[in-house]
């Protein structure tokens, strides 16, 4: 009996060992294709002129659409907002999704809209919908808004969106999201700059809004949140976007394209059904639809990330409502991989099924189980007295000062590319947070995963719940939706 | 102490340590390395950055100042007063701008974004003088293919012409950006028949090429506009057959109407899609019969197009075709077409839009009221 013991944990050493060696060299190589991606990214940059895109008669159109439940406090300046982005031919969709509060009233007043008789095809099936509005002023003509029953997510409400636009392109953002100004413009880019393939998703980091300045719904001054966990998140984010999404756009395997922005091929959506509002991670599952429906009908895709920052939006302020949505986006990643198990080493899926699953079983769903057990076995060992405390520790040094070098790494990619802070100390004080991020941090994160799981497990649905919004620099608002950026979960692990 | 006495109990004993430990401390020395590297580079390129933009905050307004000054020499009642003569300034501007030659490039690419006429032409005047040419195109030699593009950029931006000789080997580069690029300058700058590429090239046409050209093409004073139908004729790139579709409308050359027609029997849908859009476009009336009669062997995308191209022609003869379709077709897309169309056509027939109404399902009704509301732009 003891020989098994011993056998079985020798066993599960050797594997968590060489586990993680895998993971952190899946890390290095994400940092050299960041890299190479971040490079070709700026080189293109330099020729291209963003004024030939805006003005030019045969830019293809792009329909926004942002879904919005309860939100009286911030819609009226967040739809002028997305009014006044560059761009020739674009639509803004704003749903109204069942709000209680004075969201439509406020829109209607505030855009002199009135009820028009909308033929909607009903491509994927939503919550009915009560009426669309568009505004009488000329200057608002590019509004469209949509009034429609609550359909308990963010999902029913986009879909409402895609079967009312009316261009071969939609961008999916939060309506209490700050855009960039070109954000059109720099997320059709890589459509038109696609040379073989049909680029049939785009996405564009988010970063935290918390702290920056705005003006008129426009960013004046980027700062780090001065709040903890707001910060961490920022780290979090820029490791995510700039190391892990940047690298897999080189290799056309991006697992996901952002709920809070991101542009898709609006047939593709549609054929793949849109989001599902079942989903607790209703982004990445409608991509891998995206994806499966290509490569079912071979058709040459590919999804595409840039670097630069287009979206702003406040993190979860509290600890509380931080656990209620990474809770969810455990719950996500688990109801992901039962929903699309045929994918798995599917070679009929190329990159979906061979790279982009694959990984995310081994080291995004199951990172969280095995750092779990690893410290449940620490503990036992512990007790028993079974453990050599000066290679436990210097293994301990090895993860954390790796996970450290990830995130400045990160960082400096950030830096060199955009120089988002104007001062050096924001920048370092944005440095220091991966020293602490393991002791606080990565700890609740890992704790939400595995309630996700058990929460998946035992059929316990999400209870969608009200995220207290302070606005930027406004008063508090209510939004139904969490903000779901899935990708970062490959940076949790690091 | 103790600390210090492990670590160098570690070093020491180094390779008598198991396998992991020994892996374990390599990775923990690199990464304590390149994470002060990494802070390191970090401060530098913000530092650098900072002086350099420190410097050229300085140097940006009197670099302006003086090729304003120059261009209003002749061009304003009151010259500047500090200057004699033309050659005043460039003597100046020589001085600030040695060491700085790329920002004086790209400060008269900024004005000449701006300018037009008399002063557009004393910029390009100003960039001969201070041998920016010479600057610029010495980055054709260069072996890193950015630095051909972005050379190829300042010429055609500016729009300075440069000997064929330059351009035309550029236009067969490894690199398909290089490529595309020397393609652009090549149709702006070029006297010798600047569409000889559409003659020739296999590459496919990108969107934002597209786009590019469009724009280089249709606000270039100097070139004289072709008929684009000839390539729709013979041309084996069907990028190339698009993009002539576009400026065939844009130009609205019904002289090349016979060529679009020819499109129609070509077996890519999106080609014939784009055809049909076309003759909609330019309102080839002569060719309504033709998509009406083969309207019911197209495919979805196509069927959509006639029934638009219909409507934009306004001839009202094939209202029945379009009552029909409006009435009986199965798809809704189809519908709407068909509904816009009537819309167009309703001068042609009065009392047949109420009477439609009169008449059919709540659906149809709906998209007729759709297509009839001025205040939904986008059908």
């Amino acid at each position: 009996m003891r020989f098994f013991i011993e056998s079985v944990a020798w066993f599960y050493e050797y594997f968590v060992f060489f586990y993680g060696l895998v993971l952190f060299l899946s890390y290095l190589l994400l940092v050299f294709l960041s890299m190479i991606a971040i490079r070709k990214y700026l080189k293109r940059n330099t020729y291209t002129d963003n004024d030939a895109i805006i003005y030019s008669p045969i830019a293809p159109g792009i329909s926004v659409i942002a879904p919005a439940y309860n939100e009286e406090l911030t819609i009226i300046s967040n739809v002028h907002s997305l009014l006044t982005l560059n761009y020739v031919r674009f639509e803004v969709i704003i749903i109204n999704d069942g709000s209680t509060d004075k969201t439509l009233e406020l829109l209607i007043d505030e855009f002199s809209l009135v009820k028009v008789d909308f033929a909607y095809d009903e491509k994927i099936t939503t919550r009915p919908v009560k009426g669309f509005y568009k505004s009488t002023e000329p200057s608002f003509s590019k509004l469209l808004v949509i009034d429609k029953e609550n359909g308990k997510s963010k999902a029913d409400g986009s879909n409402a969106g895609i079967n009312a636009s009316s261009f071969p392109y939609f961008v999916c953002t939060d309506v209490d999201c700050i855009l960039h100004k070109d954000t059109l413009v720099e997320l059709i880019r890589p459509v038109m700059q696609e040379p073989k393939r049909r680029a049939i998703a785009v996405g564009a980091p988010l970063r935290m809004a918390n702290s920056c300045d705005f003006e008129d719904g426009e960013l004046i001054r980027m700062r780090p949140p001065k709040s903890m966990l707001p910060r961490f998140q920022e780290v979090e984010y820029i490791r995510a976007y700039m190391l892990s999404k940047m690298g897999w756009s080189l290799i056309n395997a991006v697992p996901n394209v952002s709920g809070g922005l991101g542009l898709f091929d609006t047939e593709i959506a549609i054929q793949a059904g849109g989001y599902n509002y079942q989903s607790f991670a209703e982004d990445q599952d409608m991509i891998s639809r995206m994806i499966r429906y290509c490569c079912e009908q071979r058709i040459k895709y590919a999804i595409r990330y840039i670097p630069k920052t287009l979206c702003w939006t406040e993190g979860p302020p509290t600890l509380k409502v931080f656990v209620r949505q990474r809770t969810r986006w455990g719950q996500g990643l688990l109801q992901l991989i039962v929903q699309h198990i045929r994918v798995f080493f599917n070679p009929r899926y190329r990159r979906l099924g061979m790279i982009v699953y694959p990984y995310n079983f081994f080291f995004e769903f199951l990172a969280p189980i095995i750092e779990l057990t690893g410290i449940i076995y620490m503990i036992i060992l512990v007790i028993l007295d079974r453990i050599n405390w000066p290679y436990a520790l210097l293994i301990l040094a090895f993860a954390y000062t790796y996970a450290i070098l990830m995130s400045i790494i990160a960082i400096l990619w950030d830096q060199l590319t955009f120089r988002n802070y104007r001062t050096w100390k924001e920048a370092l004080a944005l440095c220091a947070m991966p020293l602490f991020e393991m002791f606080f941090y990565h700890p609740l994160v890992l704790f939400c995963a595995i309630r996700g799981y058990i929460f998946y497990m035992i059929g316990k649905r999400h209870v969608w719940g009200d995220m207290q919004r302070r606005g930027f620099g406004r008063s508090t608002a209510h939004v139904q939706r969490e903000h779901t950026p899935q990708t970062v979960r490959v940076a949790q692990d690091v | 102490m103790r600390v210090f006495y492990f670590i160098k109990d570690l070093i020491l004993n180094f390779r008598g340590l198991p396998l992991v430990i020994q892996l374990s401390l390599i990775v923990i020395l690199t990464a304590i390395a390149f994470t002060v590297i990494a802070l390191f580079v970090m401060l530098f390129y913000r530092y650098r950055r900072y002086r350099r933009e420190k410097k050229l905050a300085k140097l940006i307004p009197i670099i302006d100042d003086l090729i304003f000054a120059y261009i209003s020499f002749e061009n304003s009642d009151k010259p500047d007063p500090r200057f004699a003569a033309k050659s005043d300034i460039v003597a100046k501007l020589r001085r600030y701008v040695r060491g700085h030659r790329q920002l004086a490039v790209n400060r008269l690419i900024e004005y000449k974004k701006d300018l037009r006429g008399n002063m557009s032409y004393e910029l390009n005047e100003l960039f001969m003088e201070l041998n920016l040419d010479r600057f610029c195109l010495r980055k054709f030699r260069s072996l890193r293919r950015f630095r051909k593009i972005q050379g190829l950029t300042e010429f055609a931006t500016m729009g300075i012409p440069v000997a064929d000789a330059y351009i035309l080997p550029l236009t067969h580069h490894r690199s398909r950006e290089v490529r595309i690029m020397a393609r652009h300058a090549y149709i702006k700058l070029s006297k010798n028949d600047p569409f000889k590429f559409f003659d020739s090239s296999s590459d496919r046409l990108l969107v934002w090429d597209q786009i590019e050209l469009f724009r280089i093409i249709t606000t270039n004073e100097n070139i004289t506009i072709p008929n684009f139908g000839s390539w729709l004729t013979y041309s084996t790139n069907p990028s190339i057959i698009h993009f002539c579709l576009k400026l065939v409308v844009h130009y609205n050359q019904t002289e090349a109407v016979p060529s679009v027609t020819r499109l129609l029997d070509t077996r890519d849908h999106d080609l014939r899609a784009a055809a049909i859009n076309t003759l909609g476009k330019v309102k080839a009336e002569q060719t309504e019969d033709r998509l009406v009669g083969i309207y019911n062997d197209q495919p979805l995308r196509c069927q959509i197009e006639i029934l638009k191209a219909v409507g934009r022609m306004q001839t009202g003869r094939y209202i029945d075709f379009l009552t029909n379709e409006f009435l009986y077709a199965g798809d809704f897309r189809l519908r709407k077409a068909a509904a816009k169309s009537i819309v167009n056509n309703s001068r042609t027939e009065p009392g047949l839009i109420e009477q439609l109404m009169a008449n059919t399902t709540p659906e149809n009704q709906l998209i007729m009221k759709h297509c009839m509301d001025p205040l939904i732009k986008y059908v």
